[in-house]
């Protein structure tokens, strides 16, 4: 550690003084400017020394310093930092909390910043302190619920993968429908080989996220940013004491929640019901010995033998819970963060380091990042500016497969309880007596880990050529290598028959990015304030996979692919694309009341064909702060009042291939030669999606800003769509990429910000953000108005006049109390028949959420604190697509959950649930009979903080120390029948991804975390 | 200022040399104008077509599956968790099933190439331009006889104006045509292009091409096309001219005749699988977990064991996997050829026709069953009738992909479907039917 000789240094100094030099004591206390509260742990210093102190918990301090000190640093996390004039010997001093929605915040814009009053647009913006230390992998799944108008969703409970954030809604039915993220400058890569290119990044470096939502703040990144932009900005050294912070926690993962499946003796109590029932369709009884051979009742009891194993299902003595051998009880997560930040007036800088190591809730998922990153800031004259960010980071993941895979642990469930879990030498039983090839020895005998190196870093140099004017160039790269290793021994599922898969892959990607801008500002007279800036971009993206597979393994010890016998194939594959922008943004501010901005920029892309390689973004929005007019300057309830409106055109170039506007064909193989096949059908029209976006709001406070918030109305059109239209399959293609349709989202924020209870050392604070968005397909190719996706298992379809991805197709009637036999409705909607395919089509769900909101609470007293999170999502629906496997009438072996208990048995029966039918497929295609209400509030975050007085650990050389407990999903609210109402299952997002929302397939519930941390500053 | 120069004229040259750096081309694919520009392109597109015809979804297993499983009769189960083949087994298809469908569309794609390779056929060197063609045009006379007997009403309903299937011959080439937007042609004229194809891609081949379409290839799915259409006399012709041409020879033991990692001598026409390459589906859905197949999706019944004497040789080929539960030995192996034609066909189609004509061409009946077939399985002779010789004919190709079309070409009948049920055929694909639109005519049943 560094930190003690610099102690000691700044220790020696201190006593040389008191020794040599005339010295006087300068004491007083610390504030918060809000409320008067006193502020612990603040540190005070005399400008360019270290000399100073620490504020107790009753906020005051004391030190001697040389009489020569006329000016102090105050700072402390969180607050803006002030310098104060000594004057007297007792200071007040009152410090801005930077969280407190102060209007004079700094807000980060693209290719620039600006004061948030002045803001013409509608950017959300979470501090990076607001987040710290939460303990998840992605920092998406940190923003949950913490922003207006954007929703975040994980996938599942696999730990560092797959998470989705809307920013108002979808805009793309084929392409990208993510954010453009940008750090310190950069446009990063969010695509990746396998797992989550967001989980690289350590967020605790980060010191805001600034979340560009409407169309006049994001379309200065023009053809990026029709989904909004995520600008992430670091943070950066201050000049003063070197601040020194240590932060470490430990924790716990579980699931959080089991549903529950049929116990052995209910499992064969009713797979005999059905085999019997299945018989009796077919005309006879089974229980005649004359009619048993050959009957459904004699496979099914002749092969729960089998899946017995060394047991028997008669005597009812195995009863095995599967869902529990899904997990790892012994989950656990674990972090240290090291940071050390500080300069002086000509450099500064920011250092870090961090381990994040958690254990996944599946057997044999789990992630680890290890990071660092260097912050530096150089002034090499007055007008000139260097500098550089620098992040490294390792991630290493231990993956699961895909939630439709046998192997994956989550499809454990449909194994039989009768079947033990181990034979009689211990060890875990496998297909065939297992129903299903057992996840678990996938995870015993198998491995796939992930390693990904990542380097995201820029270089900038700035010149002043004026006060007023100056020039930027940025050059900025984000790196990734990664390698995926895979080996699956003789007895798993990939493995079996072959002695054994081997797959190694690995990928490269390299983004680099150059901005060159001229940033000009200047006040003309008293009311007259004027900045532009205009520039141009370049990007370049270029990612190459290789992949080799073999089998044919000696010994399951040997994991390479150095030891196949058998390479059975292996491919390389490389993907290229390019960028060229030019920007232009202007701001007029008149009187400190009138605000004016344009912005324009056009792209080029090498995306698109000659004719369409360029799209213009333009942008214009104004403002008025009615506050500072002089008719309510004056008003004692009303503090700050602006009503401000935008209009502008961003594009979505992403998600489309690189090469989607060509009639491609690919290399193909027959019997060891090489051939060629068609791959693609030409589109030379194909550009970029193009969404139209206003968007009118207020931004208010009163009281002093005791209340304060911002409501906003959008209505966002997006043309030009692009989907794979399907074309008559007679044609050799089955569809066609083509701008085809229109969307529109339409929606209403609100935010309010409010300090409750302000009362000596008790606070209370609360935020409150609620969304409420509708999508509507407009348009599809104009002669299409629905196109259907019932594929047996989902019904996500596109449907002009309804939101993207909406259930269509048959609607579950309930069970018929004369047979059993489940019911539809008929396209007249009042008859009812048994079979499917006389069934009408009818919308029978929605997965989007109608309502996303998020509801937080701060409570301090002295030094404890409480945050706490209520996260929810409302009006949706989810399609359980395993319903055809797991809630399926025992139509096979699968066990079924425990509604099946409720299932027609005698004619009256009144019941949802159908007769049990083996092999019968009594109602167990894709219906409303597996969609489900999907509404949930949850307890995201809680987090109870106590900041040990500094005079208690003083002693230690340490200037602050704070211990917590934090939690993540402690407790869900939900009628969600399944594991978790937050889910997509996460195989079926490479094609129709944004279409296929709301499905569950044996997707593992979502993570409880509950962490203990310790952070200390020195 | 020095730097501040170099930043200006840096900035200044990427700005001007920026046009260029929008110009990438994909590194994986080419553009299909390039395609058609050579004779290595097309011989090139030729191998795509094998690649096409020897998918999963076509030869490569799943259009011997639906013939096995719709025949089933009890003798076979559908045991697996997948719902296509179950419905297919069931013969209650729903219109979106995606085995169906697959099927469908992969027909069409590889005719899509047969009918580039036709069309750019004149840029084909000279020396091997009637191969390439005929290739080309066995290939899709095989794909659309395929097709018919699933898609469409069988022949032997006698119905000749029943909807067949889309006829489509020109290629797709930048984009859809009106061509693509078009009814379904009749059985007549769907049959008629089959014959005209395959009669004249016999006409085209050599004798020998390596394991790709012989002359003898395109005789032998021609005598089965007039197997269907009932025309006897030329069936035997056909197989009569592959048995009396010495290309081919019968293995020593019925089990050679299988699990092959090259063609056999018995072989008229494979579909080649290596690990590298191809697909085998019958292997993943016959065969069992140990030998890296699924868990056994199709289960043999005792119904059709016992229907073998017990000293045959075929019933040997069968391995128990559970009490009552027997596994086809055919597709027992991974990554082993799909025979699609083998020699012992020709002798029993010879056998059932000259028996039907009363005639000897080539040999006669008792000498292709009990001196060939027979005798390769180690059985002794039986009375020659019509009924003995279909009965040969079944346990020798069972599980072969046969079984439905000699149920519906002999008018019987299975599960208590006749042979002409609106069940035992497919439905066109919905996803078809609403891209082509109400003039696409949907099978009877599925409306």
């Amino acid at each position: 550690m560094r930190k003690l000789p610099l102690l000691g240094l700044a220790m020696f100094l201190m006593v040389s003084q008191l020794l040599f030099a005339q010295t006087k004591t300068i004491s007083g206390k610390v504030t918060d400017r809000r409320d008067g509260s006193p502020l612990p742990g603040v540190s005070v210093q005399v400008k360019g020394t270290s000399t100073g102190a620490v504020t107790g918990t009753d906020g005051t301090f004391s030190f001697t310093a040389p009489a020569s000190a006329s000016t102090l640093v105050v700072s402390s996390l969180g607050f803006d930092s002030q310098e104060i004039a000594v004057s007297g010997s007792l200071l007040s001093i009152s410090l801005v909390n930077e969280e407190s929605r102060n209007l004079e915040e700094i807000v980060v814009v693209g290719y620039g910043t600006k004061i948030k009053k002045d803001l013409t647009g509608n950017i959300a913006t979470v501090k990076g302190s607001e987040i710290q230390g939460t303990p998840v992998s992605n920092f998406n799944q940190a923003l949950q619920g913490r922003a207006a108008g954007v929703f975040v969703e994980a996938n599942n409970g696999k730990v560092g993968e797959g998470v989705k954030i809307l920013i108002r809604g979808s805009s793309s039915i084929s392409g990208s429908n993510a954010p453009l993220y940008v750090i310190d400058g950069v446009p990063i890569n969010t695509s990746t080989y396998s797992g989550n290119a967001i989980a690289d990044i350590n967020f605790n470096d980060v010191e805001s996220f600034d979340i560009l939502k409407d169309a006049s703040a994001a379309s200065i990144y023009g053809s990026r940013a029709a989904n909004g932009v995520v600008l992430i900005t670091t943070k950066k050294g201050k000049a003063g004491k070197t601040v020194v912070q240590l932060n470490s926690q430990y924790g716990t993962n579980r699931p959080t929640n089991l549903r529950g499946f049929l116990n052995a003796s209910e499992y064969v109590e009713l797979i005999r019901e059905a085999a019997i029932n299945s018989d009796l369709a077919d005309g006879y009884d089974p229980l005649d010995p004359a009619n048993y051979p050959d009957s459904y009742l004699e496979y099914v009891e002749l092969t729960m033998d089998d899946i017995s194993g060394h047991t028997s299902w008669r005597d009812g003595l195995t009863n095995t819970n599967w869902e529990k051998k899904a997990f790892n009880y012994d989950a656990k997560t674990y972090a240290v963060d090291v940071s050390a930040s500080g300069g002086t007036e000509k450099t500064k800088f920011y250092l870090s380091s961090s381990l994040n190591r958690q254990d996944g809730i599946l057997i044999g998922n789990n992630f680890r990042r290890i990071s660092a990153r260097f912050n530096l800031d150089h002034a090499v004259s007055e007008q000139f500016k260097v500098g550089f960010n620098l992040s490294v980071a390792q991630t290493t993941a231990n993956r699961v497969s895909a939630d439709n895979a046998f192997s994956t642990p989550m499809q454990i469930v449909a194994l039989s309880p009768i079947t033990p879990f181990a034979n009689e030498d211990g060890v875990p039983y496998n297909s065939p007596v297992t129903t299903y090839p057992n996840p678990y020895v996938d995870y015993t005998d198998g491995k796939y880990e992930s390693i990904t190196y990542r380097n995201i870093g820029n270089v900038f140099g700035q010149y002043n050529f004026t006060p007023s004017i100056f020039f930027r160039t940025e050059f900025g790269i984000d790196v990734q290598n990664q390698n995926d290793d895979q080996f699956y021994g003789f007895n798993t599922d990939a493995g079996s028959g072959t002695n054994g898969y081997g797959e190694s892959d690995w990928f490269r990607s390299l983004d680099y990015n150059v901005n060159n801008y001229f940033t000009f500002k200047k006040m003309f007279g008293q009311k007259h304030d004027f900045d532009a800036t205009a520039g141009m971009s370049y990007q370049r993206y270029n990612s190459e996979y290789a992949e080799i597979y073999g089998q044919q393994f000696p010994v399951e010890d040997l994991k390479k692919l150095a030891s196949s016998a058998l390479i059975t194939g292996g491919t390389s594959v490389e993907s290229n694309s390019s960028f060229l922008s030019y920007f232009a943004r202007a701001n007029y501010k008149f009187d400190n009341k009138y605000l004016l901005a344009l912005s324009g920029r056009i792209d080029g892309s090498s995306r698109f064909g000659k004719d369409n390689q360029y799209g213009f973004f333009p942008a214009v929005s104004a403002g008025w702060i009615m506050s500072e007019e002089s008719f309510m300057r004056n008003s004692s309830i009303l503090s700050f009042l602006k009503i401000r409106g935008s209009w502008g055109l961003t594009g979505n170039a992403e998600g489309f291939g690189d090469f989607g506007s060509l009639g491609l064909w690919n290399a193909g193989s027959y019997n060891g030669t090489s051939g060629l096949t068609p791959t693609q059908l030409a589109n030379s029209k194909l550009q970029w999606e193009k969404s139209d976006q206003v968007d009118i709001g207020i931004d208010f406070g009163f009281l002093r800003n005791r209340i304060s918030g911002q409501i906003d109305f959008y209505n966002r059109k997006t043309k030009d769509l692009i989907y794979n239209v399907p074309v008559p399959s007679n044609s050799g293609f089955t569809t066609q990429l083509t701008n085809v349709g229109s969307m529109q989202n339409k929606g209403f924020e609100f935010v309010l910000n409010t300090e409750n209870v302000i009362l000596g050392g008790f606070r209370w604070s609360s935020n409150i953000n609620a969304s409420f968005n509708r999508n509507k397909l407009l348009k599809l190719d104009g002669s299409q108005t629905i196109i259907p996706g019932n594929d047996g298992r989902y019904l996500n379809s596109l449907i002009v006049g309804e939101s993207i991805g909406v259930f269509y197709g048959p609607k579950y009637a309930g069970v018929d109390p004369a047979n059993g036999d489940a019911l539809y409705y008929q396209a007249d909607g009042k008859t009812t028949t048994a079979s499917y395919n006389a069934a009408g089509n009818f919308v029978v769900g929605n997965p989007n959420p109608k309502v996303i909101a998020g509801f937080g609470n701060t409570f301090s007293f002295k030094g404890i604190e409480l945050n706490v999170l209520f996260q929810g999502v409302f009006g949706n629906q989810v399609m359980n697509g395993a319903g055809g496997f797991m809630s399926a009438s025992f139509d096979y072996f699968d066990n079924q959950t425990r509604e099946i208990l409720d299932r027609w048995q005698n004619p009256g029966d009144i019941t949802n649930e159908p007769q049990v039918r083996f092999l019968g497929g009594n109602g167990i295609s894709a219906s409303s009979r597996y969609i489900f209400d999907a509404d949930y509030v949850r307890l995201k975050n809680i987090t109870l903080a106590y900041n040990i007085p500094a005079a208690l650990v003083r002693k230690f050389r340490i200037s602050s120390a704070k211990v917590y407990v934090t939690a993540v999903n402690l407790i869900t609210f939900t009628d969600y029948p399944g594991w978790d109402p937050e889910v997509n299952t996460d195989y079926r997002g490479a094609t129709n991804g944004n279409r296929n929302q709301g499905a569950d397939f044996y997707a593992a519930p979502q993570i409880r975390n509950i962490s203990f941390g310790l952070n200390l500053g020195f | 200022m020095k730097k501040i120069f170099i930043i200006i004229l840096s900035t200044g040259f990427l700005m001007s040399s920026c046009s260029k750096k929008l110009e990438i081309l994909p590194t994986q694919s080419i553009d299909e104008s390039i395609v058609f520009t050579s004779d290595a392109n097309i011989k090139a597109a030729l191998v795509g077509a094998y690649d096409g015809v020897s998918a999963a979804s076509l030869f490569g297993g799943d259009l011997q599956l639906y013939s096995e499983l719709q025949a089933a009769d009890g003798e076979i189960r559908w045991a697996g968790t997948f719902n296509q083949p179950r419905e297919i087994y069931l013969k209650d298809i729903l219109t979106n099933n995606s085995y169906v469908t697959a099927t469908y569309n992969r027909a069409y794609y590889t005719i899509n190439i047969c009918n580039n390779i036709l069309a750019a056929i004149d840029i084909v060197d000279e020396d091997d331009r009637d191969r390439v063609k005929g290739e080309a045009l066995f290939i899709r006379g095989t794909v659309y006889f395929e097709l018919v007997k699933l898609y469409a009403k069988p022949y032997s309903g006698g119905n000749m104006s029943t909807p067949g299937l889309q006829l489509i011959t020109t290629p797709t080439l930048g984009n859809i045509s009106e061509s693509n937007f078009v009814p379904r042609s009749s059985l007549a004229d769907t049959y008629a292009l089959i014959l005209a194809d395959l009669t004249q891609s016999k006409s085209l081949l050599p004798g020998q091409n390596d394991v790709y379409a012989t002359t003898y290839a395109a005789s032998a799915i021609l005598s089965r096309v007039y197997l269907q259409m009932a025309d006897y006399p030329k069936a035997r012709d056909e197989a009569n001219t592959i048995i009396e041409s010495d290309e081919f020879a019968l293995n020593s033991t019925y089990a050679a005749a299988f699990n092959n990692t090259s063609n056999s001598p018995e072989d008229i026409f494979a579909i080649q699988v290596t690990a590298q390459d191809g697909s085998n589906d019958m292997f993943v859905f016959w065969s069992t977990l140990p030998n890296g197949a699924r868990d056994g999706d199709v289960d043999v019944l005792n119904k059709h064991i016992s229907l073998y004497d017990t000293a045959d040789a075929r019933l040997g080929l069968f391995f128990p996997d559970g009490v009552n539960i027997f596994r086809s030995g055919k597709w027992r192996l991974q990554y082993r050829n799909l025979s699609i034609v083998r020699l012992a066909e020709m002798y029993l189609t010879r056998a059932e026709c000259n028996f039907r004509l009363g005639t000897a061409v080539g040999a006669t009946p008792d000498e292709d069953i009990n001196e060939t077939i027979r005798d390769r399985a180690a059985l002794g002779p039986v009375a020659i009738t019509l009924a003995s010789i279909l009965f040969e004919r079944k346990l020798e190709l069972a599980h072969e992909g046969q079984a439905i079309h000699d149920v519906k070409r002999l008018k019987g009948n299975v599960d208590g479907f006749a042979f002409d049920a609106k069940e035992l055929v497919f439905p066109i694909p919905i996803r078809e039917i609403n891209a082509v639109g109400d003039i696409l005519e949907q099978n009877e049943g599925y409306n």
